[in-house]
């Protein structure tokens, strides 16, 4: 057994410190140490993506990465879903999708899928069905035949639009900016604002717009 | 979309079961008309009602408890070591090296396990397969010793110190080699054998098709290879054992399909009594067939503990799925069918050759050493047929399992379905009008087949002509015309299959598993406030039971869904029961359950007439109100869950207290779902990619519990026979390495390569089901794969293709299209071209 190293990661707001083998793979400490068992391992390979978390808001395949790889850095897994400001204190508008347009049979590639999703919309807040399927061709799912997979994401594209709207379409702050300057407290996530942080990323985005 | 619902079609019972012929009674029926809400119906969550599935929570939000979820204090960790070699003795087994690492707690052999009579196990089809490799390995990978150590990390790093040396010898890996004179001798532990014979199976009157064949103006011969398949679900096995010296109980949470009879097995194999083992079948991630055997892991787990007396977790990597646990498919067939000119099929004749591995470890019921195979003949009324098939023993993992299939008939229906457009093209007709040539019409039901199913019910032109209007069909074979026409850059193809499934085994006069009869069972309890638990001997891996059958109980009882919980895959709580695989949850325990519901009913009207104050024969059960009458007087009505506070709280004189009900169902016969499905492709002349244009499944599972999750069954199920028709297979090479064993090699279909659906339905109930029901979940994957390859077949069919292997990848497609003269190359000045990019990207290097 090799020698331990100290890693402190920002795990869905919490800053979680935990001491691990440089070779123990990140979704085992996720797993294993941070007892969040949501997240699953599929493959070992990097082909499923059952394991797929966000590291700094890009989506990853944690059966990949070690975990030292990500002292220091902030990660989103299935759990932190329902703390998302755009969840309102419920589920994720992707986690209703998946309930409303049974996305879901099994559950195991779910978790992944969802944070797939979530990646997506961030960068995407209005994908059309190619871009979905795309976005999620990193993780396999046995059960929907994806279908029902691209339409909850497009549930929640939808309610996240007008979540938005309801909340008079106020521009969001880049989260990644944010990240970097954070110490991982929640005050990272929070800006005060339903759904803004982690949501459709557009106006402060250097000004690109969407249709 | 032609989707049409809900239709819940009266049931004519004609079974003699009094119990079942309450089925009769089934009978709200609405007509087609606007899409409903969800909790439409009776608004409680009925049947046919697209109630939102009840166990979504826990997975949306990452509370799901799979079995490597499972954590418990003090628990081991184990690592399985495994061969190399396809075929190999074993010299030497030496784990000092691994004894010495850090966290090491033991290395287990064969000889540790033969003390407590733990080396060997029982295959479902009565085989014995070594649980830790006992002199020989017969497969590459199999189990030669296991590392328990204290964490995952450790029991790794010990497998790999493990050290084993092996007299290599020859192995052989396909089925036709296995059987020739000289092959190497695999089974060398059975007494006496001196081949590697498995087993030869008939069905059917040789002689009388021997006869057809001979006098037949048309006949016509193809054979094909139903390729080696994996389910892979997601989650791969694992279990974790927990003996507790305290109570002298084993408890092993894994993943199970059938967690009772693995219960049994395990009480067979280990000597423990079977009520001392408590078998848990917690959230499984994905079945199709993967979790019904018993595999060694799941035995070293168990043994393991009770050895070291602490908990022993074992999770297999994906490799180790792939390479060791059940197999599916790897049938080589040849088929025939004598026709007459105009295309009336006069028999049918298949030959088959089956690698089973090296153990025969098939999953199916002990009286079908073929599976159901013999359902060749379709949805076609054929007067005789003749099936033979012979079974060898191969150094590759051992299986045969029902992958997301009724034992083998996924199999038949393929062969069935690609001979009928064989036969089509020979004779140039239209092979949808080849089938309707030939279907079993409705008014033959129930139907005698010549190789003897009793099909129940069918209406076989329906649902063909419903699938090929939603295809545009007829414009689609104007347009493939054109394309051949105008010498165009993409063929099209239109392929048809209209299947019929056999599935919902028992009954168990026929039907077993290790001697144990296949009914299935369902235990009611209503709780005195109204409320009720439902815990049924089937268990769930995506299939949505906690809603479905809790779907049941509301429309038997005429309480809401969410007023009923389902529990199952627990053995310590749960009535006895077979398991969910063959699509035989809805048809076996989703009958016990209505049937255990209205035992509940009978007792509640004797409580109704107490509380409404009248006579017994005076009271009526209401349906759509869901409550209990008197006859003429709707307005003196109680319902059950007013009943429920009766029974316990002011119950009648002579009657037990209590609500609660038990049935075990023993189904008279199987049930017959069918569907047609038509699938157009484009097929690139010069990549030879295929591309999915349209694809429409039209199923009929008899009366439909909940149209949301049958139409999430039928996509993932056809996304699977896309899987198997385009991309998948298991392969050897000649030193028997496994050269499709992770998900780098055995690819699964993505997101990229599945096409929009669209499906739509008709509805003939079982007549001898309570419910009417037939079971859903492996239609479209048995339906699919042989509308797919019909279709790549029929774009080359005009250049004279007869048949296309599957898995039908562009190089494979690419040779026949050349082998036909339909190869379209590059132009010639491309090769110019590329040779003039070489040499100016030579110049941007500089």
């Amino acid at each position: 057994m090799t020698d331990e190293r100290e890693i402190t990661l920002t795990v869905n707001g919490t800053k979680r410190t935990i001491e691990v083998e440089p070779r123990r793979l990140l979704v085992h400490a996720i797993r294993e140490d941070l007892d969040l068992t949501g997240t699953h391992i599929g493959c070992d390979t990097g082909n499923c993506g059952a394991c797929t978390v966000l590291v700094d808001d890009e989506p990853i395949k944690s059966c990949l990465t070690f975990a030292v790889q990500a002292d220091g850095s902030e990660v989103l897994t299935v759990e932190g879903m329902e703390e998302l400001p755009e969840s309102a204190g419920d589920l994720h508008p992707l986690q209703e999708g998946f309930h409303e347009e049974h996305g879901l049979q099994c559950g195991y590639c779910t978790p992944g899928m969802i944070l797939a999703g979530k990646a997506l919309l961030d960068e995407n807040p209005d994908p059309d069905e190619d871009e979905i399927r795309e976005a999620i061709s990193g993780n396999l799912c046995r059960c929907t035949g994806y279908q029902n997979i691209v339409r909850s994401i497009e549930y929640a594209a939808d309610e996240l639009e007008a979540r938005a709207a309801a909340d008079g379409g106020t521009s969001i702050p880049d989260r990644a900016s944010n990240a970097s300057a954070t110490d991982g407290s929640d005050a990272a996530f929070d800006c005060g604002l339903e759904n803004c942080c982690g949501g459709p990323a557009a106006g402060a985005d250097g000004g690109e717009s969407r249709e | 979309m032609a989707d049409r619902r809900p239709e819940l079609t009266e049931v004519s019972p004609v079974s003699s079961d009094p119990e079942n012929s309450a089925g009769g009674e089934y009978h709200h029926s609405e007509d087609g008309g606007p899409q409903p809400e969800k909790h439409c119906g009776h608004g409680r969550g009925g049947m046919g009602e697209e109630v939102s599935r009840k166990e979504d929570r826990r997975f949306i939000t990452g509370r799901g408890n799979y079995v490597d979820d499972v954590k418990k204090p003090g628990m081991l960790h184990c690592e399985l070591v495994r061969s190399p070699h396809a075929h190999a003795r074993i010299e030497e087994i030496d784990g000092s090296r691994a004894m010495a690492l850090d966290g090491v707690v033991a290395v287990l052999t064969a000889d540790d396990l033969l003390e407590y009579d733990l080396a060997t196990m029982p295959t479902l089809m009565d085989d014995t397969q070594d649980v830790l490799v006992n002199d020989k390995v017969k497969f590459q990978s199999q189990e030669v010793a296991a590392v328990i150590a204290e964490d995952r990390y450790a029991a790794k790093d010990g497998a790999e110190k493990v050290d084993v040396s092996y007299d290599v010898l020859e192995p052989v890996v396909d089925a036709e080699t296995a059987l020739e004179d000289d092959a190497p001798l695999i089974r060398d532990d059975i007494e006496g054998k001196e081949d590697n014979h498995c087993f030869d199976w008939e069905t059917g009157d040789e002689e009388a098709t021997d006869e057809a064949f001979e006098n037949a103006a048309v006949t016509v011969e193809e054979e094909m290879f139903y390729q080696r398949l994996h389910p892979a679900p997601i989650e791969t096995c694992g279990a974790v054992g927990d003996y507790d010296p305290g109570k002298d109980k084993l408890t092993v949470h894994m993943t199970s399909q059938a967690p009772h009879i693995h219960r049994t097995l395990f009480a067979q194999v280990s000597g423990i009594p079977e009520h001392k083992i408590r078998i848990v079948s917690p959230d499984v991630g994905g079945g199709f067939g993967n979790k019904v055997p018993i595999y060694p892991g799941y035995v070293v787990a168990a043994a393991a503990s009770y050895v070291l007396e602490r908990p022993v977790k074992w999770i297999e990597e994906r490799s180790e799925n792939i390479q060791s646990t059940g197999f599916a498919r790897d049938y080589d067939m040849n088929g025939e069918i004598a026709a007459t000119e105009d295309g009336e099929i006069r028999a049918i004749r298949v030959d088959v050759l089956a690698n089973h591995g090296a153990y025969n470890a098939a999953a199916q019921p002990s009286k079908f050493p073929a599976g159901f195979f013999n359902i060749f003949t379709g949805s076609y009324d054929v007067e005789t047929a003749y099936g033979s098939l012979s079974a060898a023993y191969t150094n590759t993992a051992p299986g045969g399992i029902a992958y997301r299939c009724s034992f083998r008939v996924t199999e038949a229906v393929y062969l069935v379905e690609r001979m009928v457009k064989v036969l089509a093209d020979e004779l140039g007709m239209d092979p949808a009008d080849v089938r309707r040539r030939n279907f079993i019409q409705p008014d033959q039901f129930p139907y005698e087949s010549p190789t003897g199913w009793n099909y129940d019910s069918g209406d076989y032109e329906t649902a063909l002509d419903e699938a090929l209007e939603m295809a545009d069909y007829e414009a689609y074979r104007d347009e493939q015309q054109r394309r051949i026409d105008e010498d165009a850059d993409k063929l099209l193809g239109i392929g048809i299959s209209s299947f019929t499934e056999v599935v919902g085994a028992g009954p168990g006069k026929s039907c077993d598993i290790a001697g144990v009869e296949m009914f299935d069972s369902a235990d009611i309890r209503v709780h005195p406030t109204g409320k009720a638990t439902l815990r049924v001997g089937v268990q769930t891996q995506g299939q949505g039971h906690e809603t479905t059958f809790a779907q049941i109980v509301a429309e038997e009882l005429g309480i809401d869904v969410d007023d009923v919980v389902v529990e199952h895959g627990d053995t310590d709580t749960d009535p006895y029961g077979l398991g969910t695989y063959g699509s035989r949850s809805t048809p076996v325990a989703g009958a016990a359950t209505a049937i255990a519901a209205r035992k509940i009913r009978d007792k509640a009207k004797s409580i109704a007439a107490n509380e409404l104050e009248a006579a017994e024969e005076d009271v009526e059960w209401d349906r759509e109100s869901g409550e209990f009458h008197v006859a003429g007087a709707p307005e003196r009505s109680v319902t059950v869950t007013e009943i429920a506070a009766g029974a316990y709280m002011n119950h009648p004189g002579g009657e037990e207290p209590g609500l609660e009900a038990v049935n075990y169902y023993d189904p008279p016969e199987m049930t017959y779902p069918f569907g047609s499905y038509v699938v157009i492709v484009e097929v690139d002349r010069e990549t030879g990619e295929v591309e999915f244009e349209k694809f429409v499944a039209v199923d009929d599972c008899g009366n439909r519990i909940n149209p949301m999750i049958i139409e999430g069954q039928i996509h993932g199920g056809l996304a699977q026979g896309i899987g198997t028709a385009m991309m998948e297979q298991i392969t050897f090479d000649d030193n028997g390495n496994v050269t499709g064993g992770d998900f780098m090699n055995y690819l699964l279909p993505t997101a990229m390569e599945i096409p929009e659906f669209e499906t739509g339905h008709t509805v003939t109930p079982s007549p001898h089901h309570p419910i009417g029901a037939k079971g859903v979940g492996e239609s479209p994957t048995v339906g699919s794969p042989p509308a797919i390859v019909n279709a790549v077949v029929d774009a080359m069919a005009h250049a004279g293709v007869s048949h296309v292997e599957m898995p039908m990848t562009p190089d494979v497609v690419w040779k026949h299209l050349e082998e036909a003269g339909l190869e379209r190359r590059p132009a010639q000045n491309l090769e110019f071209e590329l040779a003039g990019d070489a040499g100016e990207s030579v110049t941007d290097d500089d």
